[in-house]
């Protein structure tokens, strides 16, 4: 293990190494393939967005522009969250998802493309200031993952577990452990709905007999789709069956049935010893003592291979008294840091001097800009001053214009 | 305003004649008493277009070596800054929350724009598409010019009896009026409903020169033309 470890470290090194090298390759040899493309398409050519919808071919020709996501893998992808609320909102009011290509979404394509899958699963840890694009970025290589044929584990907000679940009965199975049942069995749809043209495809048999109870078991032998349906029919052993799910697909992706990627978003919120989840006892507990939050720690260990785990951390997702940075190590705790140690940390920055141009670019063309003064020089840099470079920021002061 | 007129002329010795306020408040610099400029200060000009073109046709010479009051904290030189947006800001103000009622404000064309965008992009006819309007400003702006009465009644006791007369209004007054109209019809919702939504509607109905306050508009103009036979009750 500890071999595998420093050679998974040194793999890390040396990508973060030649990632520059290369990115200067890409740049030149696909350059014609990218003017092909804009040719093509004569509709798109706009210095601001991209006819490139498909992740798989994303690079640094399309940074800084937007594409688009089809509403059909949306709503494969997305329809049980994944996406921050007032992005969806404005989704609906430009009649489409776009998401700009940025440097750390391809940072992160692009290791995923290059990385040796027979090595232990590489975490990749994105942070930065809340209101950057995490969770957007978070998005694209989701998008990206489902394009290249990956099982997809996505949790698409923690926290909604550890401060508004919906239920909590104390485990049947485990001693002084607690389950959210309704919780699990939504995001077993929610994995359902992201997997199942591709469970259908690949034929993943469950390992072992699981019994649940005296008369109620699931056989060794049967589809994976089968456990997942048990969860959501019988609400109540759903948290067991996300932990049954989560180890066995760990060993179908270790023994190369499948490729999985892991995209979990607010990892940190599994870290922060305060939670709002009350037993009826009224007594708090902790995220260690609930049950969906092993199987996730399961997954994020490095003991497995052919997959790549991606989080995030992010201080909105904690309680209060720890908000005082973002930086991965003060966010997951002495705890977290040593789970997922050794990890690639990707920072996702506040918008560039292109960037800004081109999303305010977009805007106008989805006239969601309509003051006259903001297509005036003085007022885009009025723009960008009171948003000082940040997105969420800047699409609520570009809300009232 | 003649016995007005009389004083100032006993004052200040000139012989102006004064109609009505406005003008008189321009030609004397009147100071409120215990104001902490004298009569010399001059009101700031904040905003930037605005002291370019005084630069342009030599107005600013007037006021270039004469003391200004200090800015309000509400006056920004910012581009997107809106002396109607501001004033209609104060009177949706409560309890001195500014912040509040800009943000209210604020989210109302927000909530407009999305109205209006929902618009643009179902109508399929591409002449019918470039009419909708989609600026929230200008649809604030022309909400605000359909709401704005011209004539008011005012009650007035001839021989015991009083009539509701109908005299013509300054412009600020109408102003004032319809601003006042828009936030009631505003504020008068289900409880369910936030204030920034209904205000939209509202805004966006009025621009259309429809709705609650054009009908509160018309009506009053519909009692004034009743009442025609009394206006001469204002001067008799």
């Amino acid at each position: 293990m500890v071999y595998n470890f420093f050679k998974n470290l040194t793999s890390e090194a040396t990508l973060r190494g030649i990632s520059s090298v290369l990115h200067k390759q890409r740049l030149f040899c696909t350059a014609a393939q990218a003017s092909q493309i804009l040719a093509t398409n004569e509709k798109h050519i706009t210095s601001f967005r991209t006819a490139e919808s498909n992740p798989l071919k994303h690079n640094f020709d399309h940074a800084y522009r937007f594409y688009t996501i089809p509403v059909e893998v949306k709503n494969q992808l997305f329809q049980h969250g994944g996406l921050p609320k007032y992005f969806n909102e404005q989704a609906k009011a430009f009649m489409e998802t776009c998401v700009m290509v940025r440097d750390p979404a391809l940072e992160i394509l692009h290791y995923l493309k290059t990385a040796d899958y027979s090595r232990p699963a590489i975490r990749y840890v994105i942070y930065g200031e809340s209101g950057c694009g995490k969770s957007i970025t978070l998005a694209h290589i989701l998008h990206y993952g489902l394009t290249a044929g990956f099982l997809l584990i996505h949790v698409p907000w923690v926290p909604n577990w550890m401060r508004v679940c919906k239920e909590v009965s104390n485990s049947a199975t485990r001693e002084g452990y607690v389950d959210l049942n309704l919780d699990a069995a939504e995001w077993l749809i929610h994995f359902k709905n992201q997997n199942a043209a591709l469970l259908n495809n690949i034929d993943l048999r469950v390992s072992k007999e699981y019994a649940w109870s005296k008369r109620e078991k699931t056989e060794e032998g049967v589809p994976l789709l089968e456990l997942v349906e048990h969860g959501i029919n019988r609400v109540k052993y759903a948290s067991e069956c996300v932990v049954a799910l989560v180890k066995e697909i760990k060993l179908h992706s270790t023994q190369g049935r499948c490729k999985t990627l892991v995209v979990i978003d607010g990892f940190n919120a599994f870290f922060h010893p305060r939670t709002r989840v009350v037993t009826a006892e009224k007594i708090q507990v902790p995220p260690s003592k609930i049950t969906l939050t092993e199987a996730f720690i399961e997954i994020t260990k490095y003991d497995w291979c052919n997959g790549a785990v991606i989080l995030t951390v992010d201080k909105t997702g904690v309680a209060d008294d720890r908000r005082e940075s973002f930086l991965p190590i003060y966010q997951l705790g002495k705890e977290g840091f040593e789970h997922l140690d050794p990890f690639v940390p990707i920072s996702v920055r506040e918008y560039s001097e292109k960037e800004l141009e081109s999303c305010l670019d977009y805007y106008v063309d989805r006239r969601w800009l309509q003051n006259e003064k903001s297509f005036t020089e003085e007022g885009r840099k009025e723009l960008k001053y009171l948003c000082g470079m940040n997105p969420r920021r800047l699409m609520h002061v570009c809300a009232p214009l | 305003m003649a016995p007005l007129n009389m004083v100032f002329g006993s004052v200040l010795r000139k012989n102006i004649i004064f109609n009505n306020a406005e003008v008189l408040y321009k030609r004397v610099n009147l100071v409120n008493a215990y104001s902490m400029y004298g009569p010399q200060f001059v009101e700031p000009v904040y905003k930037k277009d605005k002291q370019e073109s005084m630069y342009e046709s030599g107005e600013i010479e007037n006021i270039l070596h004469v003391p200004v009051k200090a800015a309000r904290v509400d006056a920004t030189c910012s581009v997107f800054h809106d002396e109607l947006v501001r004033k209609f800001t104060n009177l949706v103000m409560r309890d001195g929350r500014k912040i509040l009622a800009r943000e209210l404000i604020e989210e109302a064309f927000e909530k407009i724009k999305r109205i209006q965008l929902q618009r643009y992009h179902s109508t399929e006819d591409p002449e019918k598409k470039t009419s909708v309007l989609t600026d929230p400003l200008k649809i604030f702006h022309a909400a605000l010019a359909n709401s704005k009465p011209v004539l008011q009644l005012t009650p007035i006791k001839r021989g015991g009896v009083t009539y509701q007369v109908p005299v013509p209004i300054t412009d600020k007054r109408s102003q004032f009026l319809a601003m006042k109209w828009i936030i009631l019809a505003a504020k008068d919702k289900d409880p369910k409903v936030h204030f920034p939504e209904k205000l939209a509607w509202e805004l966006v109905d009025a621009a259309g020169n429809q709705g609650k306050v054009v009908k509160k508009k018309q009506d009053l103009h519909r009692q004034c033309e009743a009442n025609r036979a009394y206006a001469h009750y204002r001067w008799s």
